[in-house]
């Protein structure tokens, strides 16, 4: 295993920049998600990494050896595919043992590490058979043997999931951990999912428009999110962010809405927003942050419910404020309907704040 | 409760009905095609083993009174002078074909992968430019093209045709084999790169076998194609030793009478070896012309 360094990598394709200025370190045996959404950069970036893609200016570093100039075969890599890229051609068995035979490894020696990697994976039974006999859990599993097999310095995984139906995901995705913690293996893992991203990786890389926005353990990505887009990004239902204004009354800092309102902060939260650089305020909450009331409760705001989802142990209602929708949970024994009135109430310790301008969050100090 | 079953069974049995009827006209229509097509090549089978006075006789002998193999006899002897020349122009329309198809097959691959994977200045117009040549009829360039033989020196050569041929055969078996390699995921190629192949060897090892049924399709095509060819054989061939079959077989049998026995018989085993080949090969050549019709 190995660790792997990006530094200053960008990738154009003329005018365009695919992949801008990313810099990260990958430590040894660390899984690393990249996550973003659809041409945020984060496959570029893979494929920089692998060596299908040439980079344009910046280096990659696995292990000690500096790669920007060698060839896929000679980084000491494996990669798993979206599709699986498993040759229809050839058996299981075959498949498996390509990457072996590529390296001449000698006959017998090929034959045990391929019987070795099909029990570790079980699927023993299914050596003789052609990929298109196979489902498509069966499939993802072969992809997986084909680089297990190698036993290379990084795994490079490229969306591996995303084919599968809902329920085996979730199963693919815990085996995939397991995967990890046994070998200790240095993944990078491609994903626009942020939930396998939070659930797996040890550090996630958020990127969006080729740059990297932030990049940090999932807890604490979740916790303090550096801007909006990463606020709004990760999470489900997503942040809601409600655009405010700063202004005084009675003395105090408080932030107030076009719809009349005004919401009085907390003296931490006043610290954060003279930080701002305008007077327009981003709030950001997420759903368990937020209180619901059916009644005017002292520093609650009022809204107006648009629509209930319940999802059996808990119950996602979006109600209008100021223009934005906000995602609430309640328990799902609070009966909520559309268009009711209702009464929110934000925790001040809980609540994110953006420069309205900058997009930037913004910190006490 | 009955009465809607019975209603439904007899609406299901009035639209089976329909169904019927279409697919007996189907069926009609289907026969009467085959008849179309088959009956001729039928008749030039009994036209080959009648006698030279039977051929010509009418009414006409649905089945020959004395059937007789002497035509292939005659055109498969080599002592005998007919036979001779016949032999030579198999020989020739032989390798011809064989030529032209290894040539066209050995261009349009690479040439096809390049389009299909690369993207370089030109790619579109290049590829466009390609097929500007089928867009005109192919006589339109018999005068420009024999100017140019000649020109050359290639009148009177067999390289003047498969050259001639390369020109129809490559925009097709271009087109042809690039849909090929469209439809195969450059993800394999990314695999085998990553498993310690290079960029050359992932093109021989995943995706050349791969690309087998295309690459069989497209030569059968060039086959064909130069096997049958006419106008340019017979514009820019006047040696009778370098004569192809077409060629070969409307000179000899039309100098003086015209032996129906033989030029049929001549004419069945030109058949001979494109039924051959395209039995043995349609399963790839059926497949070739659906694949990448739809995404799978």
């Amino acid at each position: 295993m190995a660790h792997v360094v990006l530094k200053d990598l960008v990738k154009t394709y003329g005018s365009f920049k695919a992949v801008n200025d990313v810099s990260l370190t990958v430590n040894d045996g660390e899984f690393v998600a990249l996550v973003g959404p659809s041409g945020c950069g984060k496959t570029t970036t893979l494929n920089l990494v692998a060596g299908l893609t040439s980079i344009t200016s910046g280096d990659i570093v696995i292990g000690d050896r500096v790669v920007n100039d060698l060839d896929p075969k000679d980084r000491d890599i494996a990669m798993v595919f979206q599709n699986y890229a498993l040759y229809p051609q050839k058996s299981v068995y075959m498949n498996l043992a390509f990457p072996l035979q590529m390296r001449r490894l000698p006959r017998d020696e090929i034959d045990k590490k391929v019987k070795e990697a099909a029990r570790v994976l079980d699927m023993t039974h299914l050596l003789e058979r052609k990929p298109r006999e196979l489902s498509g859990g069966q499939q993802q599993r072969v992809a997986l043997g084909r680089a297990l097999v190698r036993d290379p310095a990084v795994f490079l995984m490229d969306e591996p999931l995303s084919n599968l139906d809902a329920k085996l995901r979730v199963q693919m995705r815990s085996e995939i951990k397991r995967f990890h913690q046994d070998l200790k293996a240095t993944i990078i893992y491609v994903t626009h999912d942020q939930l396998e991203a939070v659930t797996m990786a040890d550090k996630m890389a958020v990127m969006n428009g080729g740059f990297l926005q932030q990049y940090d353990s999932p807890a604490q990505v979740f916790a303090h999110p550096v801007n909006m887009f990463v606020a709004s990004f990760i999470g489900s239902p997503a942040m809601s962010l409600i655009p405010l204004e700063i202004s005084t009354a009675n003395g105090g800092t408080v932030l107030t809405s076009a719809e009349g309102w005004s919401l009085g902060l907390s003296p931490r939260n006043v610290q954060k927003v003279t930080k701002a650089t305008t007077k327009k305020i981003v709030l950001g909450a997420r759903h368990s942050t937020i209180k619901l009331h059916k009644s005017a409760v002292p520093g609650s705001i009022p809204a107006k419910v648009y629509t209930v989802e319940p999802t059996g142990d808990v119950t996602f209602v979006q109600a209008f404020l100021s223009g934005a929708i906000v995602n609430v949970s309640v328990p799902p024994n609070i009966a909520v309907t559309p268009d009711e009135r209702i009464w929110l109430e934000f925790d001040q310790e809980r609540m994110h704040l953006f420069d309205g301008e900058t997009e930037m969050a913004l910190e006490a100090s | 409760m009955s009465t809607i079953a019975e209603t439904g069974s007899r609406r299901q049995t009035r639209s089976s009905m329909r169904v019927d009827g279409w697919r007996w006209a189907g069926r009609i229509f289907l026969l009467l095609m085959l008849l179309y097509t088959a009956v001729p090549m039928i008749w030039m089978l009994i036209t080959s083993i009648k006698s030279g006075f039977a051929a010509t006789q009418f009414p006409p002998q649905w089945w020959p009174d004395e059937p007789t193999l002497a035509s292939y006899r005659k055109l498969l002897d080599p002592q005998n002078s007919v036979g001779q020349d016949f032999l030579r122009f198999f020989w020739n329309s032989l390798f011809v074909s064989t030529a032209t198809t290894i040539l066209s097959v050995i261009v349009a691959v690479p040439a096809a992968y390049a389009f299909s994977r690369f993207t370089f200045p030109g790619r579109n117009f290049l590829f466009f430019a390609v097929l500007l040549r089928n867009m005109f009829p192919a006589v339109i360039f018999l005068v420009p093209l024999f100017i140019l033989m000649r020109a050359i020196g290639l009148v009177n050569t067999h390289g003047s045709l498969i050259l001639t041929y390369l020109t129809f055969g490559l925009p097709l078996a271009i087109w042809l084999l690039k849909g090929f390699y469209d439809n195969i995921p450059v993800q394999l190629e990314q695999a085998a790169r990553i498993d310690g192949a290079t960029r050359f060897q992932a093109f021989i090892m995943i995706v050349m076998p791969l690309s087998t049924p295309g690459i069989i399709a497209t030569a059968i095509y060039s086959f064909i194609g130069a096997w049958n060819e006419y106008i340019y054989a017979y514009t820019f061939l006047s040696k009778n030793d370098q004569l192809t079959l077409p060629v070969g077989i409307q000179r000899f049998f039309s100098e003086n009478t015209t032996d129906f026995p033989g030029l049929m018989a001549a004419s069945f085993m030109m058949s001979v070896p494109v039924v051959v080949l395209f039995l043995v090969l349609q399963r790839y050549f059926v497949r070739a012309l659906t694949e990448g019709a739809v995404k799978h």
